[in-house]
């Protein structure tokens, strides 16, 4: 399939998209390209600040040229600014736009972007979409939603069948992990001093409008080095801001509160997330806390079902005498309050 | 190396002496891209381990066998770009074999009662079969096993090996047999080698897919508390397979052993269950809905399923990039075997008391401390307990690699 300049602003991961922006480099030069005022440094601007407000960046269609090119400049101003939650911020806008615009694209486009932009390997058979195993896993067992699971899908001769929306949002995944490994080969060196201003406008700006978190640590049955290492990774990840999957979300937010946090506090290491919305994950916290709905108090997975889900990481020496995570907790409170044993972990 | 030998024991000098033997007239053909693999070696029982080698020619690795005759064989799964950097970091990892370990020890066998022996070093409680994870007596965790080889046994992991290559690897993920290898891991059991540029680059999150697949773990199957669907006899993956065990189970058996099998009553209503779910399987081209009333018995019965379908691997082998795994074709130390290499035709009739044999000339005298009745080669030994026999050299070496026998005095003569 022929891909067209229109393509190539929606879907920067396409052959085509690099085509453009390395010609125009080779033609004008970055300095000229985003000089200060330029329509493409306007627009990457804008494309991180729709990120950080809206979740999602849109598609500027008056001129082609600059929504190509102001892709690649968004990249290096991110990276310029410098703050991990504002890469995974971005990489999510990001995936967002291209996710939603591929669902109005037809099954052969779809494939045609996987093709081309990722070089997976996608049968159209009859009405059905297939895709080859691997390429499969590079991306799903990211998604911890159980259906997305290898077990739960329709495999056969090394091909997964996907539907079209299910190929979209592959898509879409694979393209937020390549942003993020492309933010870190970035080389920050690369960036031209004229940029700064620019760079530094949107730090003010945008690290003052991320939300920040305040975890307390103060509640007295709380002790972080008690913490079994799923629980202080998922912990981490959030302070980060990165998209943690739901079930990572749920083992969270059930640890916290089984340890005697309450959904006001937990709230806070939520903060950080890029697509955190407070009514909708204090709700979700209540429930969970078994305040309203159906005063169920949940807790969290078992270590089995964490380490289906990939969430176990890390296992101590403690972990192998374990098979909760609360376990872990109370034992290892214990040996910290009974002789600090629990320092003293073996990696 | 005069000095050497003479700290090794009268067993380990037999051992050595009957190892190098087998390594100079030894042919393997290399594994793929050999040189990008780390190789490690044990000399002896006690010893450390020698890692971190890698080869530029196949020569070499064959003189250094030849040399240093030693005990047990590994190479990496993995491709290194410095496979002999000394700290895994600086290796730099390019990829690695997909491997399979299918070990008789992981899965419950009824013979084990029969041969397989448990005792706890901590207090002394003894039992037979299966070992328990900690001492029912003392809770001790340090429990030491004796197992015994079993054609039964061997028969189990034969099939299992089977069920992942030809309904796993072959018909799910789409392997060509070219790209298999099965190899007698040397004592219970089979290690499955996949090498194909498909999988070299998955990272362990994809590995662990692939093994929670084989092993049937997070099926959704008939969990939710939605619209329940059964899928029809030939859907792919998981799905027919679970349909297919479901109508194994339901076809074949009495009701009333069909019931007791599953552990529910065989009353009219289990009757008339069993035949709506039969008649709907036989008749499904689609996905379609559960008849009313039948959830539980439907959820029993892909239970069931699942564990007649599902293949026992040790998932910490398939998860680690990093094994260090058996070299096809080197020595067992531990049962003085031929890590026999196997395509998948030749595994079904795979007997490794006669094709893993090393040594097949010659007899040697050895005091045996304990050993069940074995056939070997042709022959049937024992059962021996506590006295000096004079037996083929192929077992003599077999129980005194596993601790069972240890040589007598004059014992050995031309073999």
């Amino acid at each position: 399939m022929m891909f067209s300049k229109v393509d190539a602003a929606k879907y920067p991961f396409i052959k085509l998209a690099s085509k453009l922006v390395e010609d125009f480099d080779q033609r004008l030069g970055l300095e000229v390209i985003a000089s200060p005022g330029s329509d493409v440094l306007k627009r990457s601007v804008e494309r991180i600040r729709e990120a950080v407000y809206v979740k999602s960046t849109s598609f500027f269609r008056e001129d082609l040229d600059v929504e190509v090119l102001s892709y690649p400049l968004a990249l290096l101003i991110v990276k310029a600014v410098g703050d991990s939650r504002l890469f995974n911020l971005y990489a999510e806008a990001e995936k967002n736009r291209v996710f939603l615009n591929m669902l109005s694209e037809s099954s052969s486009k779809v494939v045609a972007l996987a093709r081309d932009g990722f070089d997976w390997e996608v049968l159209e058979d009859g009405g059905k979409l297939k895709l080859k195993f691997n390429n499969y896993l590079e991306v799903a067992p990211a998604l911890l939603d159980p259906h997305w699971k290898l077990v739960n899908r329709s495999l056969r001769y090394g091909y997964v069948e996907v539907s079209k929306r299910e190929l979209a949002r592959l898509i879409a995944e694979a393209f937020r992990s390549k942003i993020l490994k492309r933010i870190e080969e970035l080389d920050l060196s690369t960036v031209p001093g004229f940029l700064k201003p620019t760079v530094d406008m949107v730090r003010n700006e945008v690290l003052s409008a991320l939300p920040k978190a305040d975890i307390n640590y103060e509640v007295s049955e709380f002790r972080p080095s008690a913490l079994p290492p799923c629980i202080a990774q998922l912990l981490k990840d959030a302070e980060e801001g990165k998209n943690i999957p739901h079930m990572a979300r749920f083992t969270l937010a059930t640890f916290l509160i089984s340890i005697g946090k309450r959904p006001e506090e937990v709230l806070e290491v939520f903060r950080r997330l890029p697509d955190f919305d407070e009514a909708k994950t204090l709700y979700h916290l209540r429930h969970v806390a078994g305040e309203i709905g159906s005063r169920t108090k949940y807790v969290p997975p078992s270590c089995a079902t964490l380490r289906t889900f990939g969430l176990c990481v890390s296992p101590d020496d403690v972990c192998s005498k374990v098979r909760h995570p609360l376990a872990y907790y109370k034992l290892k409170l214990r040996r910290i309050q009974h002789g600090g044993k629990g320092k003293n972990a073996v990696s | 190396m005069v000095a050497r030998a003479k700290t090794l024991s009268a067993d380990e000098a037999f051992l050595k002496r009957l190892f190098r033997s087998y390594y100079e007239k030894w042919n393997e053909k290399p594994p793929k891209d050999f040189e990008k693999r780390e190789f490690a070696f044990m000399m002896t029982k006690e010893g450390e381990m020698v890692r971190h080698k890698s080869f530029s020619e196949w020569s070499e690795v064959k003189e250094f066998l030849r040399r240093n005759a030693p005990l047990h064989v590994f190479y990496s799964s993995a491709y290194y770009l410095n496979p002999d950097a000394p700290d895994m970091d600086s290796k730099e990892w390019l990829g690695a074999d997909l491997i399979f370990d299918i070990d008789v020890d992981h899965i419950p066998t009824p013979c084990k009662e029969k041969h397989d022996t448990w005792t706890c070093l901590n207090c002394g409680f003894a039992g037979r079969g299966m070992p328990p994870e900690e001492c029912p007596n003392c809770s001790s965790k340090r429990i030491e096993v004796k197992t015994w080889f079993c054609d039964e046994c061997l028969l189990v992991a034969k099939e299992e090996a089977m069920k992942l290559i030809e309904d796993f690897l072959i018909a799910d993920f789409g392997f060509s047999t070219s790209e298999i290898t099965v190899a007698f891991s040397g004592r219970r059991g089979f290690h499955v080698h996949v090498e194909s540029d498909v999988v070299k680059e998955l990272d362990q999150r994809a590995r662990r897919e692939i093994v929670d697949y084989v092993k049937g773990v997070g099926l959704a199957i008939a969990e939710g508390r939605g619209r329940v669907l059964i899928p029809p006899l030939t859907a792919p993956g998981w799905f027919g397979r679970v349909s297919r065990g479901v109508y194994e189970i339901l076809s074949g058996r009495s009701i009333d052993e069909l019931a007791s099998s599953l552990g529910l009553k065989a009353t009219k209503k289990f009757r008339e269950g069993v035949e709506l779910l039969t008649s709907s399987l036989e008749r499904a081209e689609d996905f379609q809905a559960l008849p009313s009333g039948l959830r539980k018995m439907w959820k029993v019965l892909v239970d069931k399923a699942v564990q007649e379908k599902r293949c026992e691997v040790d998932e910490r082998v398939t998860t680690d990039i990093k094994r260090l795994i058996r070299m096809p074709g080197s020595l067992h130390g531990g049962s003085g075997l031929i890590v026999t290499k196997l395509s998948v035709k030749e595994l079904e009739t795979f007997d490794p008391l006669r094709q893993a044999v090393a040594f097949k000339k010659g007899y040697v005298k050895v005091r045996v401390h304990e050993m069940p009745e074995i056939r070997f080669l042709d022959d049937v030994w024992g059962p021996f307990r506590n006295e000096v026999v004079e037996i083929p050299a192929g077992l003599a070496v077999y129980l005194i690699c596993s601790g069972n026998a240890t040589i007598v005095k004059g014992g050995v003569r031309a073999c």
